[in-house]
């Protein structure tokens, strides 16, 4: 039976990419737990999908279909497109440190799975997964709120940041083609999305390039999304009526401090040494980084620089207003439980 | 002004941009890839002013005076034969060509048009390769090269270009020769080659799919080789390629009759090997103080080297564009002779055809060996002619 208050019913095939990934696997038994019953999982030929054939185990005869092939291959794309009513679009570029790699696996697969849905002109959604990188966070007042009527980056290319730039223009293309062809879409833009079965602590947090953890988050709250709630949030953009090109910002409520965090994070899965970098100190060093790689012709690639401090350790402010507004969201799992599976996975997982 | 384009708007194609933008009397004034948007990224990063999606076009339209090809493999002779129909001189990233044959029928064709022809061998143009070099011509060695190894290993991990390589029974580097040799080894064949005085060595090849691959049940990818070359029976080398030993070297040892030299690409050094001895005790005793100080030397070249603003990570492939260039412009002789190109091709060309011929084994010999039918068989070695 259709539920009215979602754009398709429940019989209508859905095509989620990058099906078998971190947030791909949440959401698609989101919505199996929706009622769907017509999933095509869209992975990788080169992907593992035992995680996926597990879940299709646990629940037997709810249609869901898994299809291996390659985003760049244009006549995978139309049979993975042919008849869908939804795409959750969550495939991301690997090859995060080439540009062109990062390109090629985000806009140009895009581009192709664009192309092939129009052709089977059924789709009533494209949801586009995106992220918080592409705001460029430079114009906001430290403390000041970061939501979805913020800029984003201008001018990727001088950025020189693979995920960036991929993530910029492929939220240009999304959009264009909502313009040209009046493609149904909406993007979201997930913060920092963790959960079990993700190790890395965030660079948002502090890095250990250098031999030592060196914490740079401090006291500012660090925009996480719990990957269940970020998945409720994009199967609720992908299905709710009347968002057509929305843009969502996705993240939980109770957002706790990077000091906060990294407390529990030693108390619950390891100790270590960390040092605190205050932000006037970074500042200073993404600053020193960026002019000597730029004065040595990149012979330091610019991997510090003060756009990456904007984005990363500039203290700011996030909203989820617009998403429990307009699609009805709610963190149904709480920060401190979400932390708590967080760092179990983490002892799991060694 | 040279005018560059770039055919190819992948990965490589970026270092070619970035160290040609770092050359001056040089523009790149167009990029092609057949995908448009490939095109249009690398012309909007890079500023050039003119991409396109057709390799004719382009060269109707902006006339280049060079292209630089970075595209796969499989299209590298075609796209060669046509840059250089339209006079134009030409940079092809590695491998040069897919075999022998087309090698020469490029060469050839560059010679008959008096077009400039390189090969993207820039490894053998890094700070130490080329400090090497002119020992090497200086005499340090005291003759013709003895003896020479060159180990060109490559980490197999379990990045996506692995994944995909193994998982894709159609991915391109399957569709090579050579398959995911053929994609690495030109940078260490070369560096033989450069050294090789004849035309014709004797070339011996085992390789084998390594325990790690056969594990994850691989049986195609050849991901360890060594290899003999012999010439006249004077200059001998060998060659090691290897997925799983450890360290990973890119290290190239050359022995002549008096002395020797080890190149450590990874680390940029470059060590002489006195062939005199000192006498008793102090054989054990001063050689490591020599080692020490010779270490001390390279650390600091290469901190003044960094300190100039000279120590890039592509530093030799800059070095090669530029004398490249200026083989065209100020007509030096060429960076790397069309010889040594095409022995690097002859010798790839032996090493897998004694690979491919291999293959073809009993299947009684197959199963004894267990799936791994590349052993080694003295009838298998080339002669190169």
């Amino acid at each position: 039976m259709e539920d009215r208050s979602e754009i398709v019913g429940h019989e209508a095939p859905i095509l989620i990419t990058g099906a078998a990934g971190f947030m791909g696997l949440r959401l698609v038994e989101n919505l199996i737990e929706r009622g769907f019953r017509n999933l095509r999982c869209f992975v990788r030929a080169s992907g593992a999908v035992d995680k996926l054939e597990a879940i299709a185990d646990r629940y037997p005869g709810r249609g869901i279909e898994i299809v291996k092939g390659n985003l760049l291959s244009r006549s995978d794309c139309a049979v993975a497109t042919k008849d869908v009513t939804v795409i959750f679009h969550l495939a991301a570029g690997t090859g995060q440190k080439s540009i062109p790699d990062a390109f090629m696996n985000s806009v140009v697969t895009t581009r192709n799975l664009l192309d092939a849905a129009l052709q089977h002109k059924g789709l009533r959604r494209f949801a586009n997964v995106s992220s918080f990188v592409v705001y460029p966070n430079v114009r906001n007042p430290t403390s000041g709120l970061l939501d979805e009527s913020c800029q984003v980056e201008q001018h990727p290319e001088l950025v020189l940041d693979a995920y960036c730039y991929a993530k910029v223009k492929q939220d240009e293309l999304v959009t264009e083609y909502g313009k040209k062809y009046g493609l149904p879409y909406v993007i979201l833009r997930p913060g920092s999305v963790f959960g079990p079965g993700k190790k890395q602590i965030t660079g948002r947090i502090g890095i250990d390039t250098f031999g030592v953890f060196l914490h740079l988050g401090g006291g500012n709250r660090i925009p996480f999304t719990y990957v269940d709630n970020c998945a409720d949030a994009i199967a609720l953009a992908g299905l709710t009526p009347g968002v057509d090109g929305e843009i969502f910002n996705v993240v939980d409520d109770d957002l706790p401090t990077s000091r906060e965090f990294l407390r529990l994070y030693k108390r619950n899965v390891k100790t270590f040494t960390s040092i605190y970098v205050p932000h006037a100190i970074s500042y200073a060093f993404c600053r020193l980084w960026e002019q000597y790689s730029r004065w040595s012709y990149g012979q330091l690639p610019p991997g510090f620089n003060r756009r990456r401090w904007h984005v990363e350790m500039k203290r700011t402010h996030y909203s989820n207003d617009k998403l429990k507004k307009r699609l009805g969201w709610v963190s149904k799992v709480p920060m401190d439980e979400g932390l708590r599976r967080f760092f179990q996975g983490c002892l799991e997982n060694g | 002004m040279l005018k560059v384009a770039i055919v190819g708007c992948g990965k490589i194609a970026d270092d070619h941009a970035l160290q040609i933008q770092r050359i001056s009397g040089c523009e790149i004034v167009a990029a092609c890839d057949t995908e448009p948007l490939m095109a249009k990224q690398l012309a909007e990063r890079f500023r050039v002013k003119r991409h396109f999606t057709d390799l004719v076009e382009l060269l109707n339209e902006a006339r280049p005076d060079v292209v630089h090809i970075t595209t796969p493999p499989e299209s590298h002779f075609k796209l060669a034969v046509s840059c250089l129909e339209r006079g134009c001189h030409v940079y092809v990233e590695k491998p040069f060509t897919l075999n022998y044959p087309d090698a020469q029928q490029l060469i050839g064709l560059a010679e008959e048009q008096k077009l400039k022809l390189t090969v993207g061998h820039d490894a053998q143009f890094n700070h130490a390769a080329r400090r090497m070099r002119e020992l090497v011509q200086s005499g340090y060695l005291g003759g013709v090269p003895v003896h020479m190894e060159s180990y060109y290993c490559y980490e197999l991990d379990d990045s996506s270009y692995v994944r995909a390589l193994l998982n894709d029974k159609q991915h391109w580097v399957r569709r090579l020769p050579g398959k995911l040799l053929h994609n690495i080894i030109s940078h260490g064949v070369a560096k033989m080659s450069e050294f090789l005085t004849t035309d014709a060595p004797q070339v011996i090849a085992h390789g084998f799919v390594s325990p790690l691959l056969r594990r994850m049940g691989e049986t195609e990818i050849v991901d360890e080789l060594r290899v003999i070359i012999s010439e006249k029976e004077q200059t001998t080398a060998y060659f090691t390629f290897s997925s799983q030993m450890r360290p990973s070297l890119h290290e190239f040892r050359i022995y002549g009759p008096q002395n020797g030299l080890v190149l450590d690409q990874d680390r940029d050094t470059l060590i002489r090997l006195r062939g005199t001895r000192f006498k008793s005790y102090a054989e054990k005793f001063v050689p490591p103080v020599i080692f020490a100080s010779q270490f001390l030397g390279n650390l600091t070249t290469n901190v003044r080297t960094f300190l100039a603003r000279d120590f890039h990570m592509k530093s030799g492939m800059k070095y090669l564009i530029e004398s490249f260039y200026d083989s065209i412009v100020r007509g030096t002789p060429l960076p790397i002779s069309h010889r040594e190109i095409l022995l690097t091709a002859r010798i790839m060309d032996g090493i897998f055809d004694q690979l491919s011929a291999r293959r073809v084994v009993p299947a009684c010999e197959s199963h004894v060996l267990d799936g791994m039918p590349l052993q080694f068989n003295p009838k298998h070695s080339t002669t190169l002619t």
